[in-house]
């Protein structure tokens, strides 16, 4: 494959990719925002696992795969909420678990999936395959992004005040558990809906990586708001065109385009610099 | 007429998750309008414990709390925004990615409530809390690039922004130097009786006690040993106890 792909795929069918991977661009480094400066990211990870399993499940009982991740990787968030916050056992130990099971949860359903659909449609959850992402697939992430983005704007006192100090912000008379919950449940959705362009395995890294990117050039929380989702764009457009230079899966060249990109953000982030 | 209790404990325990003794053990305690008191005792004797059980932050296990006659349980987030509180030791990571200016703001944020834009009134209470720390040449600066006393000013300066009706200060010294100190000793009394708050100060160092201080609460083993009046309470043998 190469870059022709980009003048022999219809018209249409482009758009709907680079929609597509835009869209997932920026909804996944919004919600990674939170997730990188209230450190969630195992929590994150638990839950794209959870996707990953549901869609296995979906594939494996012929079910739309796109409604089981959703329901497992919201289960996931609603469970680890209260346990994170109450549990007498270390958050870690809970999580590391979770971890666990839901990756071998998605590699048992996996071997459930019929063996004709095993080597396409299973392997597109785990490694993300844009080119067979829907119209209608990109109208749910034209959806969710919008409506991120509208409660981020209409929030926007609560979830700064969060995401500075929980406690603090807890002291200040912000009702900081419903936020704290939504923050989760609305990444549980924003992962169910980005499996298809990087897949269960390597959704985070389009989670963390343009968050912890744009997190290494501004003092101004507003400002990350805003840049990373466009490194979220940046790094998702380049991991596509180096899937079809390379021949590589969508969700590894956005992995390593996004990582890379991490990398060169920390040597040249003025926030590092000495004096 | 008594006067309105604006603190009341009713045998109050605080247990910690996974502890089998109480931080807190069987606490009675009453306070009005406009007193201003000091928490002392030695090292986990119980007076974080204490101030953040007060306000809710930590639940209580046992016994009532009312805080301008609600139940903390209860109202918890209502009464939290009556409620300047400075913890202990606040660190910051040096990336944090908000401004100084931002911090004072969000001290406001729970009596701004859900869905309001912040009122200009907001923005001159916080540049006026950052005169009165004098630090309004850091209202710009990024909060992780400060130093420990810059950042305590600032916190100090978000509880003073706040304008609330009771004031819980964790060691509020803890990180200034020796005019400063004194300046922000200054600045909490002269505060105190202005905005006739009613203050909580947990204090290490016994010399820096504020002359306005009207009682003294010593706390040792989750429990209040004594409450009364400085005079009363600073006795020789405490004070030895105290430096041990």
């Amino acid at each position: 494959m190469s870059l022709t792909i980009f003048t022999i795929l219809p018209l249409k069918t482009l758009v709907i990719i680079l929609a597509g991977t835009c869209l997932a661009g920026v909804v996944c480094s919004l919600m990674g925002t939170f997730i990188v400066r209230m450190k969630l990211t195992s929590l994150g990870f638990c839950m794209s696992h959870a996707a990953f399993a549901g869609s296995a499940l979906g594939l494996a009982l012929s079910l739309p795969p796109l409604w089981f991740a959703l329901a497992f990787s919201i289960l996931v968030a609603l469970i680890l909420g209260p346990l994170t916050e109450q549990s007498r056992l270390q958050p870690e130990i809970i999580l590391g678990i979770l971890f666990s099971l839901t990756m071998a949860l998605g590699l048992t359903f996996l071997n459930f999936i019929p063996d004709s659909a095993l080597s396409s449609t299973a392997m597109s959850i785990l490694w993300g395959s844009i080119l067979g992402i829907s119209s209608l697939e990109v109208w749910y992430l034209a959806i969710l992004t919008f409506s991120i983005t509208l409660i981020i704007i209409l929030f926007f006192k609560e979830f700064q005040a969060i995401a500075f100090d929980r406690k603090m912000a807890e002291a200040s008379g912000i009702p900081t558990r419903p936020f704290y919950y939504l923050i989760l449940f609305l990444t549980g959705i924003t992962v169910a809906f980005s499996l298809k362009l990087v897949g269960g395995l390597l959704i985070f890294a389009l989670i963390v990586n343009p968050a912890s990117a744009a997190y290494q050039f501004f003092h101004d929380f507003k400002k990350i708001l805003i840049f990373s989702p466009l490194f979220g764009i940046f790094f998702s457009l380049s991991g596509l065109v180096l899937s079809f230079l390379l021949d590589l899966p969508v969700g590894s060249a956005i992995a390593i385009v996004s990582s890379v990109g991490f990398g060169i953000s920390v040597l040249f982030s003025p926030k590092r610099r000495k004096g | 007429m008594s006067q309105p209790k604006i603190i009341e404990m009713n045998k109050v325990s605080t247990i910690y998750e996974g502890e089998k003794t109480p931080a807190l053990f069987d606490i009675n305690l009453s306070l009005n309008e406009g007193e201003l008191v000091c928490i002392i005792g030695p090292n986990g004797a119980g007076k974080t414990t204490l101030l953040e059980t007060l306000n809710g932050l930590l639940p209580h296990t046992k016994g009532e709390i009312r805080i301008l006659g609600q139940d903390i349980k209860k109202k918890g987030i209502y009464l939290r925004k009556q409620i300047g509180y400075l913890p202990q030791e606040f660190t910051v990571d040096p990336l944090t990615p908000f401004l100084v200016k931002d911090i004072i703001l969000m001290g406001r944020y729970g009596q701004i409530g859900l869905l309001k834009k912040i009122p200009k009134n907001d923005y001159i209470l916080m540049e006026e809390s950052l005169k009165l720390m004098g630090i309004i040449d850091l209202k710009d600066r990024p909060i992780g690039k400060l130093s420990g006393g810059q950042l305590q000013k600032v916190m100090l300066a978000r509880v003073f922004a706040k304008k609330p009706a009771l004031l819980f200060l964790d060691e509020p010294f803890s990180n200034l130097d020796y005019h400063t100190t004194h300046r922000v000793i200054l600045q909490i009394s002269r505060a105190h009786d202005q905005n006739h708050w009613t203050t909580l100060l947990v204090m290490h160092d016994l010399n820096l006690i504020p002359e306005r201080c009207n009682r003294i609460l010593y706390l040792e083993d989750g429990r209040i040993v004594k409450d009364d009046i400085p005079e009363k309470v600073l006795t020789e043998k405490l004070l030895e106890i105290s430096v041990r």
